[in-house]
């Protein structure tokens, strides 16, 4: 658990963060919202450290952050930034051990490690270990990245716009990466980004700031549901928030479960289970129908949706 | 193979014209009586006569026709050629010494002639435009250098060229000559190694505080703007003083003229640079790298031992070869003050008028410096490609 209490940091006249409470519960991801220079990456950085707060207090699991020596502090939080900030000197193989080998793992161990979190960030223990940054893609090189943040098995996980500089199809798939690799681990992860959308996919919480102050922190639906500001409605666009609240929620949630999986047929219009309300709705604009069959992963058709009940959601 | 090999390569042919042009026109080789008076010029012709002439015309048109026709594998022939052509260049003048020097005379010696120069010169040029064709790699580019450097170095040892200008005057002086090597290499690099402890101390101060920036960046650039005979001067009266107030200084060898005025200035000189590079090299560290290492938990030591460091060096190496190279060149103009190293034989040989003397110098000097730079190149190729 993180808290922050009443905490304030000042460069020079200009107040970046002015006298915030935020508490992050374990296991959860509390995404940190906001345009730039609103002060959500210098509160990221004051967790770490690697910016003293002014005043106030910060607590990790009821310790005082400041009473821990800084780099053993930093060695339990993994840090993944926008520019991923990889040593260009070193294999990817090396980098992604950068933390284990500050901890001084055995050899063997650290070793095991690093090609256990290849493999889980989808990238190849064989050739991609060996190969230097700039010979990775910018998807490629972010997984290192994050891969090289969960390397130390830190309780903390410290992401700053991670996925701010990729295209819009790699952040896409690194964004579900993300997902999984949080309902398998549970960090307790601090993500900055200044995309609502983003925040809205991966946050178990959301906090929206402004001008050094925190407007709103609430789950993503009480935020699309009960905006707290004119700032924040803007901030999550009035116009489409009836389809982010169904992005919210997955098919599974809502369809019409079969007593037994049936046969489904080849070929035929259906939605999958893991998928969101928002692509049901959209199937059913397409093929203008009002129910749809839902498969589950091995192709059996586990339920039925329809229309009129996604229709209540936003309400 | 490159796409351009089929083509005509324009380079090579008129090289291999200047060269012949300049071998015919110009003296190959110049007969002594003695080391001091002018001597008789003799041509190509007059010197090595009819074969000699021919074989080097004739290689010239060989040169000139492989370059132009799209044979195929031919730059790999004329660099076999023109380094063999490179390498038996000093038996052109063993050929004129049999030929041309007076047999009884005890004073008498040939000295090399402009011709000389300019073939080998050309045939440089062109060895080299023929390697860069073939895209040679660094080891084969230096191996191809050795050889060259071995066949002189062979020639050099023939009985028939001991009556080179060149060679009396190294016989004359053998043992100077190693001395000189000894203190002209102990002395720049000397003040090479000295600068880059100090050049690191500062840009490390400089990195820390900012303050500092201006006036050591402005303190080292002066340093570079005194003319180098003008700050070898000027140190003389200030040593001298603080050796003659402190006899211990003396008996360490510190004195207004000598090697301790001469190694200051040489210490001067390479700051600049080697203070340059490693600021500049320090500073370029890209930022995220810097954070990334901080936030990931290393300590500022290890920051800077593991990352910082390793993204500057070749930055940092490059300060250290062009410093070096510098040196060298410096520490010959050093012999003024009596600091010893090659310069010495060239500051006597214009004394004495004798150019050759002046060659044992010079030479020497040219290829310490290019030695220097080869070496310290290959270390920061392996640097980079690590």
């Amino acid at each position: 658990m993180i808290e922050l209490k009443g905490v304030t940091r000042r460069f020079g006249e200009a107040v970046a963060v002015d006298n915030i409470d935020l508490t992050i519960e374990t296991g959860e991801v509390c995404v940190l919202v906001g345009s730039s220079g609103c002060g959500k990456s210098t509160t990221l950085r004051m967790i770490n450290r690697l910016l003293p707060r002014t005043s106030g207090e910060i607590l990790v699991d009821g310790e005082d952050i400041n009473k821990a020596d800084p780099e053993a502090l930093r060695l339990n939080m993994g840090y993944a930034i926008q520019s991923t900030g990889l040593f260009p000197h070193w294999t990817v193989a090396r980098n992604i051990g950068v933390v284990p080998t500050l901890l001084k793992w055995p050899v063997q161990k650290r070793d095991e490690r690093v090609t256990e979190l290849l493999a889980l960030l989808g990238l190849d223990p064989e050739t991609d270990a060996r190969k230097y940054p700039h010979q990775l893609s910018g998807g490629q090189a972010q997984r290192v990245g994050v891969a090289r943040a969960l390397a130390g098995d830190p309780n903390i996980l410290l992401m700053d716009e991670p996925f701010g500089a990729l295209d819009a199809i790699t952040r896409e798939n690194l964004q579900q990466e993300m997902l999984r690799i949080q309902r398998q681990l549970n960090k307790t992860t601090v993500f900055v980004t200044h995309d609502i959308d983003e925040a809205l996919k991966l946050a178990s919480r959301i906090a929206v700031m402004d001008q050094g102050r925190i407007i709103q922190h609430d789950t993503p639906e009480a935020i699309l549901r009960r905006p707290a500001s004119a700032f924040v409605e803007n901030l999550i666009g009035k116009g489409d928030r009836g389809l982010k609240l169904l992005a919210l929620r997955t098919v599974s949630d809502l369809m019409e479960r079969h007593p037994e999986p049936r046969h489904s047929e080849p070929g035929s219009d259906s939605l999958n289970e893991s998928d969101s309300l928002r692509i049901a709705l959209s199937m059913m604009l397409w093929t203008n129908t009002e129910k749809l069959p839902v498969l589950d992963a091995t192709g059996a058709e586990v339920g039925i949706i329809n229309r009129e009940q996604l229709m209540k959601v936003g309400a | 193979m490159s796409s351009s090999t089929g083509l005509p390569n324009r380079v090579i042919p008129v090289l291999a014209l200047a060269a012949f042009v300049s071998v015919w026109l110009l003296n190959l080789g110049v007969v002594q009586p003695n080391r001091i008076v002018a001597g008789t010029g003799y041509g190509l012709f007059g010197a090595t006569g009819w074969l000699g002439a021919g074989i080097v015309s004739s290689l010239l048109c060989v040169v000139v026709v492989l370059a132009a026709k799209p044979i195929r594998n031919r730059f790999w022939v004329l660099a076999l050629l023109l380094t063999a052509a490179l390498m038996s260049l000093p038996l052109l003048l063993e050929v004129f010494a049999l030929r041309k020097l007076p047999a009884d005379s005890a004073y008498a010696r040939i000295g090399i002639g402009a011709g000389f120069w300019c073939l080998a010169f050309f045939l440089a040029l062109m060895l080299l435009e023929t390697l860069s064709q073939l895209k040679a790699s660094r080891r084969l580019q230096l191996s191809v250098v050795l050889l060259v450097a071995a066949g002189w170095w062979l020639c050099a040892a023939r009985e028939g060229l001991s009556s080179l200008s060149l060679i009396r005057e190294y016989a004359n002086r053998a043992d100077q000559f190693s001395q000189a090597l000894t203190a002209h290499l102990s002395l720049s690099l000397g003040a090479v190694s000295i600068s880059a402890v100090l050049a690191f101390g500062l840009a490390l101060a400089m990195v820390r505080r900012e303050r500092l920036r201006r006036p050591l960046l402005g303190l080292v650039s002066f340093m570079q703007t005194i003319p180098s005979l003008a700050l070898f001067g000027l140190l003389i009266a200030p040593l001298g003083a603080l050796s003659a107030a402190f006899p211990a200084l003396q008996a360490l060898g510190i004195r207004g003229i000598g090697w301790a005025p001469a190694l200051l200035a040489l210490i001067a000189y390479s700051l600049l640079p080697m203070v340059r590079n490693t600021y500049v090299a320090l500073m370029e560290v890209p930022e995220p790298v810097v954070d990334a290492g901080r936030g990931m938990g290393m300590s500022e030591r290890q920051v800077f031992l593991q990352v910082k460091l390793p993204l500057a060096l070749p930055v940092i190496m490059e300060g250290v070869r062009i410093t070096t190279i510098q040196a060298i060149g410096l520490t010959a103009v050093a012999a003024l003050i009596g600091a010893g190293g090659f310069g010495t034989f060239i500051f006597q040989g214009l004394g004495q008028a004798a150019m050759d003397l002046v060659l044992l110098g010079a030479l020497p000097t040219v290829f310490l410096a290019l030695a220097a730079d080869a070496l310290l190149s290959a270390l920061k190729f392996q640097e980079t490609s690590r």
